[in-house]
C-alpha cells in the first residue's frame, strides 16, 4: 500500500516547526517518532498534506532543575528512558510505564512526546475506510458511528491509550508547550480535552517541548499497572497508575493520585477515591474498598472487545493489587 | 521500481544519501515513499519484508544507526545520511552470522517470513548484551510475531547464538 501523496519539510528547532506550522496552515503536522501519525496516514484518518519532521532535532538528556523536579525532552525516545540512571532511579513508574509501550521497534522509534499527543483509538476507526464495512465515521467526516449507533451526532467514543499519560499525572508532571508567544507550562491533565473528535488540547502551531516532573515527596509509593491480554505489543484493557503519600508519624495516607488511562477519550483522575483514601491508613481492608468504589465511580467505554462490566472488574481487582504495592513501597522508604 | 502510475502528479522528489549496508547510495524519493519500499524496489535488497504496514509484525525491522526500527513506519525522506543495516548484511565474506546458523541448526525458521525482522532485532540485541536471559530475549522480540514456530525455536537459536549451552538440534 503506497501513503497518499504529501510533501514534506524538516524543522531544524522547535521555533522552526512552530514558525512552519503556523506559514503551511491546517495542512501541516509534525512527525516525531512517526509510529502513530504514520499508520494513521496510511489509514487515512488524518491527511496532513506536509508532514514536518523532527528529525534533524535530538533531545536533551533528562536534567534535574534547581527545584528538585526532572525535565525531560518531548523528543526522548521511549526506548531511551530507562537508560538514564536519572530516570530509573528517582521516576521508576515513568521508566516502567515507558518500558510497557508497544514493543521494542516502537519504543525505539516513538517519543515521549508522541505517546502523550497519540491520537485516540477505536477498532472501528482505526481501518482503512476500504475496509470498512459501513460509511465513514464521525470523526472521519461521516454520518454514523458504527459502534455506538446511539451515539450524538458529532461524538465519538474513540479511546486514549497511552501508556504513559496515567503516569506522568499521577506524578503531578507538567509539560512545557511551545508557541508563538513563548513556552507555557501546564498540567499533562489540562492536555485532554475529553472529547475523542480532537483529544489534544494544543493549538494548532504549539508543540510539546518538554515534561517536567516534581521531585517525590517522603513517604511516598508509586503502582503501575498495564492490564493487557498479551505481555507485550499490546494496548492496555486499562493502565493503572497511583502515587501514594503516607504522613511521616501515624502512616495514613496524606494524598493519594489515581489515575485510569485506556478506559476514556482521556486519562481519568478517580477523585473521589483519592478523597475516601485520604486520611485513612492503606491497610488491605481499606484499600480493596476504595478500588471497588472506584471501579463504580470509573465509567469506562468498551473498547477493544472488552465491555463496560470486564474493565470495571479488571479495574477493581489491578486497582486494589496496585495500591496494594504503592502502600508498600511508600512505607519502605 | 515503482510502477509509472504511482509516479505521476507527485510531491517534488528528494535526493537522499543512505548507508545500506556499509554501501553509500544516493536515492531519489518521494515523500511518502516508506524505508521499506526504498529498500525493496529501488535498492533491490528484498531481504526486507514488508508485512502489516502497521507497526505490528516487526517483518520490516532494519537497524537505522544501530538501533531496530520499522522500515514501514519510517520514511525514507527522513533518513538522509542514516547507517541502515538489512538482513543482507550480516553475512560477512560469503559466511553467515552466528545467529543466522542458530536459526537453522533450531529449526527457527518455517514459512521465513517473520526471520528477517527477528535476525535484526536479535542482532542488536546481542550487540548490546551478548548473553541475553529468556525474559530479556522475548523482551527484545516483543515487536516481532511469528505465527508458524510457537517462538521456542527461536528462543533456543538466541541462547545458541549466544553461546549459553544450547546445542544444534541433530536428527
Amino acid at each position: 500500500m503506497i501513503l497518499y501523496d504529501f510533501d514534506y519539510e524538516r524543522a531544524a528547532s522547535f521555533e522552526d516547526a512552530s514558525e512552519k506550522l503556523r506559514g503551511l496552515g491546517a495542512g501541516a503536522r509534525v512527525a516525531a517518532g512517526g509510529t502513530d501519525l504514520l499508520p494513521n496516514m496510511r489509514t487515512e484518518i488524518v491527511r496532513p498534506a506536509t508532514p514536518i519532521s523532527l528529525a534533524a532535532l535530538s533531545p536533551e538528556p533528562p536534567s534535574l532543575l534547581p527545584d528538585g523536579s526532572i525535565r525531560i525532552d518531548a523528543l526522548t525516545r521511549l526506548a531511551a528512558l530507562e537508560n538514564f540512571a536519572l530516570v530509573r532511579t528517582a521516576l521508576p513508574m515513568l521508566a516502567k510505564a515507558a518500558a510497557s509501550v508497544a514493543g521494542n521497534q516502537i519504543r525505539q522509534m516513538g517519543t515521549l512526546g508522541g505517546n502523550l499527543c497519540q491520537e485516540t483509538r477505536c477498532l472501528y476507526l482505526n481501518q482503512k475506510h476500504d475496509y470498512q464495512f459501513k460509511a465513514p465515521c464521525y470523526k472521519r467526516g461521516g454520518d454514523l458511528c458504527y459502534p455506538f449507533p446511539t451515539n450524538a451526532r458529532g461524538t465519538c467514543w474513540s479511546v486514549h491509550m497511552s501508556d504513559t499519560a496515567p503516569a506522568l499525572i499521577s506524578l503531578d508532571a507538567q509539560v512545557e508547550v511551545h508557541g508563538e508567544a513563548g513556552i507555557r507550562r501546564m498540567n499533562v491533565e489540562s492536555l485532554y480535552t475529553g472529547d475523542g473528535m480532537s483529544p489534544i488540547q494544543l493549538a494548532h502551531d504549539e508543540l510539546l517541548t518538554a515534561v517536567v516532573i516534581p521531585r517525590a515527596p517522603a513517604r511516598s509509593g508509586w503502582g503501575y499497572c498495564k492490564s493487557a491480554r498479551r505481555g507485550g505489543l499490546e494496548f492496555g484493557i486499562a493502565v493503572i497508575a497511583v502515587s501514594l503519600r503516607l504522613d511521616e508519624t501515624s502512616g495514613v495516607c496524606r494524598s493519594a493520585r489515581i489515575v485510569i488511562g485506556a478506559v476514556r477519550e482521556r486519562p481519568v483522575r478517580l477523585v473521589a477515591a483519592e478523597e475516601a483514601l485520604t486520611g485513612r491508613a492503606p491497610d488491605e481492608a481499606t484499600l480493596a474498598e476504595v478500588a471497588t468504589a472506584a471501579a463504580k465511580e470509573l465509567n469506562p467505554l468498551p473498547h477493544h472487545g472488552f465491555t463496560k462490566s470486564y474493565i470495571r472488574d479488571d479495574v477493581r481487582i489491578k486497582l486494589r493489587r496496585t495500591l496494594e504495592s504503592a502502600a508498600h513501597k511508600a512505607r519502605g522508604r | 521500481m515503482l510502477k509509472r502510475a504511482e509516479r505521476r502528479k507527485s510531491a517534488p522528489r528528494r535526493i537522499v544519501e543512505l548507508c545500506v549496508n556499509g554501501v553509500w547510495r544516493y536515492v531519489t524519493v518521494e515523500p511518502r515513499n516508506a524505508l521499506v519500499d526504498v529498500i525493496r524496489e529501488v535498492i533491490g535488497l528484498t531481504g526486507t519484508k514488508d508485512g502489516c504496514e502497521q507497526g505490528t509484525c516487526g517483518a520490516c525491522t532494519v537497524l537505522i544507526d544501530g538501533r531496530p526500527m520499522l522500515s514501514c513506519l519510517t520514511l525514507a525522506v527522513d533518513c538522509d545520511g542514516k547507517d541502515i543495516r538489512t538482513v543482507e548484511g550480516l553475512a560477512e565474506g560469503g559466511k553467515i552470522s552466528a545467529i543466522q546458523q542458530a536459526f537453522l541448526d533450531q529449526g527457527a525458521i518455517q514459512c521465513g517470513f517473520c526471520t528477517p525482522g527477528m535476525l535484526m532485532s536479535i542482532t542488536s540485541l546481542l550487540e548490546e548484551n551478548p548473553k541475553p536471559t529468556v525474559p530479556e530475549i522475548k523482551k527484545a522480540l516483543e515487536g516481532n510475531l511469528c505465527r508458524c514456530t510457537g517462538y521456542n525455536a527461536i528462543v533456543e537459536a538466541v541462547l545458541q547464538a549466544s553461546d549459553q549451552g544450547v546445542l544444534p538440534v541433530t536428527r
